[in-house]
């Protein structure tokens, strides 16, 4: 391995494919400025623009497979790349975290796979320690190096159990596996609030006979029939077919998504064209949240999302990782008790108190008083009847006052909070970097505050927050925060720790 | 600044509702002298207040800021968190001796934003002495 390997010739066209979508909008762009007559060279130079541009995109590509070379030498992977200035990347073997594994349909075709590499905490190494495309049998290859590399480092430190180690790791069975009908309901959740709407609405519509809609709205009744119906009727279309779509994505993304348990890492397998493997080293996890989505909660259904140190994430701009994408909430932290044996999964909350209650209505009132002034304005006088729409406001505002809530078990705290989704956040006292009491003088006067813990999140940070807590529990959760050892902490006559 | 920049959209916007609707011309001056306070607001008065209420206090085991007027912020960042500590001097501190330090987490970056610039390079070094990260935390 110690010689220098180069990509697979698909990574050149990988990179101008991907390239080449970053460019996409200049280039359309071009290409609708140059149609039309064409009387001259000028006339010609958005379309020669756009040319030129995909030209170098390719020549791009093909130019950094033919300089990038990868290899494993005195302990480090020592990636080289680039034209006229020479880049070297030397990630030393012991701060390799893992490997993320991926293929693409592309990749697929000729039996290759992506390989990212993890590494711990770095926050300038992103996406150029990536191996766009090897084969298989070398991905292979570079994980066992990987491995041993590292096994005999940590050998050579402690001479201890290191043998045990590997036995376990080659135990890593099958922790969680998805069902089918598991990910058609949760594809059918997702984000499903506003078909459902507006099916109830088109429900709603066929009732005419029975709700007198005419001597409500007398003068404008011919407007609500022919305007509003089939607007409605283009929108819920619309909706559905939207639906149908992430319905589809969702399923292949997340087909045959399994979780192995190892001894010192988490693996995640899953999707259909496009194949991902995820390691998560368990010492890195920063905090675990368990998210519900109203349909989900009201299906008794759940996800559970981890924050991991260092890595980039399943998604470009959150470092989020699903472990569990869809699960019974019962079984789901059962499954969670086995995993993390250091947290306590409880689902007794210390509740807000009854004054935050109007904090929440009152905000979510806020939110809607400029929409539904404009509306009242255009339509008035019928347009008084969007005066209801703060009862819609206010009841969310109350729903989210309901879910809020927070508890300390030793040294871990949880909180729980609802924008759409009711999250539930578990994180341990030494995962939390920075912790801030806000009050702003409307919530002084109702002796209120809101709680920020920050976790780190990838290779940024993560604000968990809960709003308008008593002032009491806000500066009881700073005083655990700020002291030394949780033994001094005394819970009061809460009920007992979690541990039992 | 955006609750400057609204209140200032709001007032433009009544101007020029004024100047339509050829509303007596008091009313204008009402508009201006509002615009005249809230100037004096932003650029004298809310500073003033705000360095006035500006707490810190580093302790060994902690680092304590307490800030804001209206919304009062009370931030907690135990020293073992703390990763590094710059400070920063532009030319306006440097001018009258003032220097900015930021204490940086693994998550979060918390500004000090004008001490006295030994007071700064003190601090900087006694935080960075008492920090010691625990690795295994991130």
């Amino acid at each position: 391995m110690s010689d220098p390997q180069k990509l697979h010739p698909i990574a050149a066209l990988l990179t101008f494919l991907k390239e080449l979508k970053n460019l996409v909008f200049p280039v359309v762009f071009l290409v609708l400025m140059g149609k039309g007559q064409k009387n001259g060279f000028w006339d010609y130079l958005p379309l020669a623009g756009a040319g030129v541009m995909v030209l170098f995109v390719l020549i791009a590509g093909v130019v950094k497979w033919l300089r990038f070379t990868y290899r494993l030498e005195e302990g480090e992977l020592k990636i080289e790349y680039g034209l006229f200035i020479k880049k070297k990347r030397y990630i030393p073997i012991e701060r390799i975290q893992s490997l993320h594994i991926s293929e693409g349909l592309l990749h697929r075709a000729f039996g290759l796979v992506k390989v990212s590499v993890e590494t711990a905490g770095g926050a300038e190494s992103e996406s150029e320690a990536e191996l766009t495309a090897i084969k298989k049998a070398e991905a292979q290859v570079l994980q066992q190096f990987i491995k041993q590399e590292k096994k005999r480092k940590s050998e050579s430190a402690v001479n201890s159990h290191a043998d045990e180690a590997e036995e376990a790791d080659h135990e890593d069975s099958i922790f969680y596996r998805s069902r089918l009908s598991e990910l058609l309901l949760m594809a059918a959740t997702s984000g499903g609030i506003g078909v459902v709407l507006s099916a109830v609405f088109a429900f709603l519509s066929q009732f005419q006979d029975v709700i007198p809609y005419e001597k409500i709205f007398k003068e404008a009744s011919h407007f609500i029939e022919m305007g509003v119906a089939v607007i409605a009727f283009i929108v819920f279309l619309a909706l559905l077919i939207a639906w149908g779509v992430s319905i589809g994505l969702t399923l292949l993304r997340y087909a045959g998504f399994t979780l192995r348990k190892g001894k010192e890492n988490l693996m995640i397998q899953k999707g259909l064209l496009e194949k991902q493997q995820l390691t998560i080293p368990v010492d890195r996890v920063q905090g675990i949240t368990i998210s519900e989505n109203p349909l989900r909660q009201i299906l008794g259904y759940c996800s559970v999302h981890l924050e991991s140190a260092g890595s980039r994430g399943e998604e470009e701009d959150s470092a989020s990782m699903m472990i569990m994408p869809m699960v019974k909430k019962e079984r789901a932290l059962n499954m969670l008790a086995e995993l993390f044996p250091d947290y306590c999964f409880s689902a007794e909350l210390t509740p807000l108190p009854a004054r935050a209650a109007s904090r929440y209505i009152g905000r979510a009132c806020l939110y809607v008083l400029l929409p539904i002034g404009a509306a009242v304005w255009f339509f008035w006088p019928f347009g008084l009847g969007f005066l209801a729409a703060f009862m819609l406001a206010a009841l969310y505002g109350f729903v989210r006052f309901k879910g809020a809530g927070w508890r300390i078990d030793g040294r871990q705290l949880t909180i729980r909070a609802r924008k759409v989704s009711l999250q539930t956040s578990f994180v341990l006292k030494n995962r939390i970097q920075s912790l801030e009491v806000i009050q702003t003088w409307r919530q002084k006067q109702k002796d209120l505050a809101s709680v920020h813990a920050a976790i780190r999140s990838g290779i940024g940070g993560k604000r968990i927050k809960v709003a308008n807590v008593s002032f009491n529990d806000a500066g009881e959760i700073y005083r655990w925060y700020e002291l030394k050892k949780e033994e001094d902490y005394d819970p009061g006559d809460r009920d007992g720790y979690c541990r039992d | 600044m955006i609750g400057s920049a609204f209140i200032w959209l709001l007032l433009i916007a009544a101007g020029i509702l004024i100047l339509m609707k050829q509303w007596p011309l008091w009313t204008l001056f009402i508009l201006g002298a509002a615009g005249v306070l809230e100037v004096l607001a932003v650029v004298v008065i809310l500073p003033a207040m705000r360095w006035k209420r500006w707490r810190y206090e580093v302790r060994e085991q902690e680092i304590e800021l307490q800030r804001g007027v209206f919304i009062v912020r009370r931030t907690l960042i135990p020293m073992i968190r703390v990763q590094h500590v710059d400070t920063e001097q532009g030319p306006l501190l440097r001018k009258y001796g003032l220097g900015a330090i930021k204490v940086s987490t693994a998550a979060t970056v918390h500004d000090i934003p004008a001490v006295e610039i030994e007071e700064a390079e003190e601090m900087r070094k006694v935080i960075s002495a008492l920090a010691r990260v625990a690795e295994e935390d991130v």
